[in-house]
């Protein structure tokens, strides 16, 4: 066990190794000098307060999916559709917050993340009945359900979500007495991150103190076994997979209410994908996914001041984001073939 | 259980009485033998799998690797075939030294080996499956000139398959001949056969062993693991035994008697027979009417009108060749396959429609013969495991909440009651995948035998298991049985229904086609149950045998393995593997 856990150590070191290698070329590349440039990519983070605070605005919606794909992952339900499911809950959000104007503010905030918890929930529902029901893949559903989300939204800011006063694709904004307050100002921190650290530890308690948790880990080790033993895996799949759409549901509706405060198209960021590879590193831990987040967003943070102060393309980082899970999923995979040799 | 084995020896020596002499009369070619394997010695993370073991077979001699499983037999045959590589040790094949990297490298050699699970592809013809992976060099296949190698060879060894057949349509033992042909097609001079007739009837075995007989006259050499006392005597010319990765001794078989091989094979004299048998009530708990069960989307039945009563008390044998329904009558009792035809009662009351849970609690049991799949959550620890059927009722759960403590006090219990050993200082928190499969199974018996259980469905509840741990399960068995609880034991061990059952029912193609009394059941008679002789024909079969001189037994046990051919083209005793081993999609049972 102990020679394991310093061979992993070796391994960490490897791939940050290769990470570095990579990213100095890659700066060199474009022209620029690497010391300079990782001075900008931590002065953007850590220079001043705003940047700072941007991690967090950054991390949140990626806390919430990331947390979402983890407790579908859990199940063995394979949701790539977090993309899908955020923008219904931004799309149905958006529609409570400008439509039940009667309602005072903070009970709107509270109906309109509620609506994104159950219409991103119900976007995944779909897969996961299709799954039950006549088994097809729930990768290629979700997908496709995200192509569907993605274009209702286009939709909707064109039509009947659209700015009456305006002429670009986008929602009127929202009066600010339904949005969430950003209590640390200059940043854009808002209370929204507060919802995803809760999050962070209702799932938590939910999947390693709960009854629920246990079906869900049980279901997700060995389906056959689960039944076996009583434990409905039709059930569990999609109860998992409702969670796992809601809290992409909510993840949106938080960055509407939070963020942007309004709705327009490409408001996730591509977050839904970000989040899967977050969910993937963080081994589906509700904790892990919290890091993870909080370190996706400082990197991406990092890298747009990069871009900014020196012209080094931002793509650079995803592209070693990229490299890294490879790098990190290729290792699983080695040792899990080399467990399987030796078990044999 | 050396008794047993005695059994089967005598009925397997009346088969082939005539034909064992072949042993004294081959001649053997002198010199080198065909194969010395010297000093080999393989460790797995510092535990040795085999240690300073020697091998040697010569042309023309069937050679019996004999032991417990974990003995090492199957890593040995891995090294000599090129899976593995040995630490140490040296291997010299016809005269030479040899090394092989790869399979492929002792198949250029003249090495082939038929593994215990066969590698045939389902859906492709018998000879595609042969040549497949061989004429890639030439640009054009030439199926004409390999169909007619494969039938010269098949006619040559008795190995009668139609080339152009469908894997999938193949009963086991023609699959098993599809196996061998596709060995000597690549002109080997030794066969490797591991566990061959683990999936055959007794009346397959049979026929088998003409096959390596004929292979033997035409000076090749055979290895063949097995641990089963009766065929080795039966069969082979020397055996090696090995234990706890040694070779422990090297006898020629016609000197030698199965009690000395299973003394030499567990290292100690096994002790008779000691189960009581009390407990039988005439109460009767179980009662199963024209059950049936059809596969899914399919009109072929899995289970076709089974009807059965299980006692107070008893334990009930189920014998049968693994694939004809077992698994089936297994999962309609305990209710994880929930679509069966006809009516099932538990204690009068009627459990169509009642769930998996509820049985459970209700007091039927399940040991399945797949723990890794059905019985565990392998990636879970020991308490999660034990408290895997009642975890959300009081004590367990209060308001959806999990009590650890609880559980681990549970848990805590059953290791110190069922002496369940987990590996390393965890304890109740080791995860079970890391246990052996006898504490495996151990977990699983201290689950599901509780002091509310009534019935316990116990699948091949020692496949795997060790002596030690195999006593441990027939004496829990035998307890649960004088404690007044009913037993559904089905296994592919003879001796095992026969050591501990009441009575044994055998199922063929998903029929019970005979329901045996433990008085009246031997070996012979559940053989040919197993193969689809029906009880009539069985006794006509017998009363032949009794009044034939001993000279035409075997011509006779052959006849009735052919008919059994005929009978068996039904499909289910096609898929030993698919119905056993292999778990299901969940969504298949949920």
């Amino acid at each position: 066990m102990k020679e394991n856990r310093r061979e992993r150590i070796v391994e960490n070191v490897c791939i940050a190794v290769i990470t570095l290698v990579t990213a100095t070329v890659l700066v060199i590349l474009s022209g620029a000098s690497p010391l300079e440039a990782c001075q900008m990519f931590f002065r953007g983070i850590f220079g001043n307060l705003n940047g700072f605070g941007e991690v967090f605005v950054k991390a949140t919606p990626l806390i919430l999916t990331g947390l979402g794909c983890s407790v579908a992952f859990r199940t063995g339900f394979f949701n790539i559709g977090a993309e899908g499911q955020f923008y219904m809950g931004a799309l149905t959000s958006t529609w409570v917050v400008l439509n039940l104007t009667g309602v005072p503010g903070p009970l709107r905030i509270v109906l309109a993340i509620l609506t994104g918890f159950v219409t991103g929930g119900l976007w995944a529902l779909i897969a996961a009945m299709m799954k039950a029901r006549f088994d097809i893949s729930e990768i290629i559903v979700t997908i496709m359900l995200n192509y569907i989300g993605i274009n209702l939204l286009g939709i909707a800011v064109r039509t009947f979500l659209m700015d009456p006063a305006g002429s670009i694709p986008q929602s009127a904004k929202l009066d600010a007495s339904a949005t969430l307050v950003r209590f640390l100002k200059p940043t854009r921190i808002h209370t929204g991150i507060f919802l995803a650290l809760a999050a962070v530890v209702f799932i938590w308690f939910l999947m390693e103190k709960t009854t629920v948790g246990y079906e869900i880990r049980a279901v997700g080790f060995n389906q056959r076994g689960a039944a076996c033993n009583g434990i409905s895996v039709v059930k569990n799949i999609i109860l998992s997979a409702a969670l796992s759409g809601g809290l992409a549901g909510v993840a949106g509706a938080v960055e509407v209410l939070g963020v942007q405060r309004k709705l327009l198209e490409g408001i996730s960021g591509g977050c839904g994908y970000t989040a899967i590879l977050i969910s993937l590193l963080a081994v589906n831990r509700p904790f892990g996914v919290l890091v993870t987040a909080i370190l996706f967003a400082a990197l991406s943070v990092g890298a747009n001041s990069m871009q900014r102060q020196m012209g080094i393309p931002a793509a650079i980082v995803d592209f070693l984001i990229g490299m890294i899970v490879l790098l990190i999923l290729g290792r699983e995979l080695f040792w899990r073939r080399a467990a399987r040799k030796e078990g044999k | 259980m050396d008794r047993l084995n005695g059994y089967i020896y005598c009925v397997i020596d009346r088969f082939c009485g005539g034909f064992c002499l072949f042993t004294e009369t081959t001649e053997r070619k002198d010199g080198m033998p065909l194969l010395e394997m010297k000093q080999i010695t393989k460790a797995f993370s510092g535990v040795y799998a085999n240690e300073n073991v020697d091998l040697s077979v010569e042309a023309g001699e069937i050679h019996a690797l004999l032991g417990e499983n974990g003995a090492g037999k199957t890593t040995l045959m891995n090294i000599l075939f090129g899976i593995y590589q040995a630490d140490r040790g040296e291997i010299y094949y016809q005269g030479k030294k040899v090394e092989f990297l790869s399979p492929r490298d002792a198949i250029d050699q003249g090495i082939g080996m038929v593994h215990q699970h066969f590698s045939l592809v389902r859906k492709m013809t018998v000879l595609d499956n042969i040549i497949l992976g061989l004429e890639s060099r030439a640009s054009v296949l030439d199926r004409k000139s390999a169909a007619a190698r494969i039938r010269e060879l098949a006619d040559k060894y008795g190995l009668s398959v139609n080339p152009e057949s469908r894997v999938s349509e193949l009963s086991v033992g023609e699959q098993q001949r599809v196996e061998i042909l596709k060995v000597l097609y690549r002109n080997v001079n030794l066969l490797i056969l591991d566990e061959p007739t683990g999936v055959l009837t007794p009346q397959e075995t049979e026929k088998f062993f003409d096959i390596l007989r004929k292979l033997k006259a035409e000076g090749h050499g055979i290895i063949i693991i097995t641990h089963r006392l009766a065929e080795i005597m039966a069969i082979s010319d020397r055996v090696t035994i090995l234990r706890d990765g040694k070779a422990v001794s090297r006898l020629v078989t016609a000197g030698t008697t199965p009690e000395e091989l299973s003394a030499h094979m567990i290292g100690r004299e096994l002790k008779k027979d000691t189960s009581q048998r009390e407990g039988f009530q005439p109460e009767e708990m179980l009662s199963l009417k024209d059950v049936s069960l059809s596969k899914k989307r399919r009109k072929k039945k899995s289970l076709s009108h089974v009807s059965l009563g299980v006692h107070k008390g008893e334990i009930l044998g189920i014998a049968g060749v693994e694939g004809n329904g077992q698994k089936e009558l297994a999962e309609v009792i305990t209710g994880i396959r929930k679509n069966y035809k006809g009516t099932m009662t538990w204690r009068g009351e009627n459990l169509a429609g009642i769930s998996v849970k509820e049985r459970f609690r209700k007091g039927i049991s399940y040991i399945s013969d797949d723990r890794h799949n059905d019985s565990l959550i392998m990636d879970m620890t020991v308490t999660d495991n034990i408290i895997l059927r009642d975890f959300d009722c009081s004590p367990y759960s209060r308001w959806g909440v999990l009590d650890h403590k609880k559980a681990e006090e549970r848990a805590g219990k059953a290791l110190e009651n069922f002496k369940i050993k987990t590996s390393g200082t965890s304890g109740i928190r080791t995860l079970v995948k890391l246990m052996s499969g006898g504490n495996q199974q151990k977990v699983i018996l201290a689950r599901e035998i509780t002091d509310q259980a009534g019935l316990i469905v116990a699948s091949q509840p020692t496949r795997g298991l060790d002596i030690g741990a195999t006593e441990f399960v027939h004496q829990e068995l035998l307890k649960q049985k004088s404690q007044g609880k009913s037993v559904v034991l089905i296994s592919a061990d003879l001796d095992e229904l026969l050591s501990l059952s009441d009575r044994i029912a055998v199922m063929f193609a998903g029929k019970i086609v005979g329901i045996l009394d433990r008085a009246e059941a031997d070996v012979f008679k559940i053989g040919l149950l197993m193969g689809g002789v029906t009880g009539e024909e069985a006794a006509v079969a017998e009363r032949k045998e009794a009044a034939e001189p001993e000279a035409a037994r075997p011509e006779n046990a052959r006849a009735s393995a052919e008919k059994q051919e005929t009978v068996g083209p039904d499909g289910c005793r096609n898929q030993p593997a698919a119905a056993g081993g292999q778990s299901r999609k969940g969504g298949d049972v949920a």
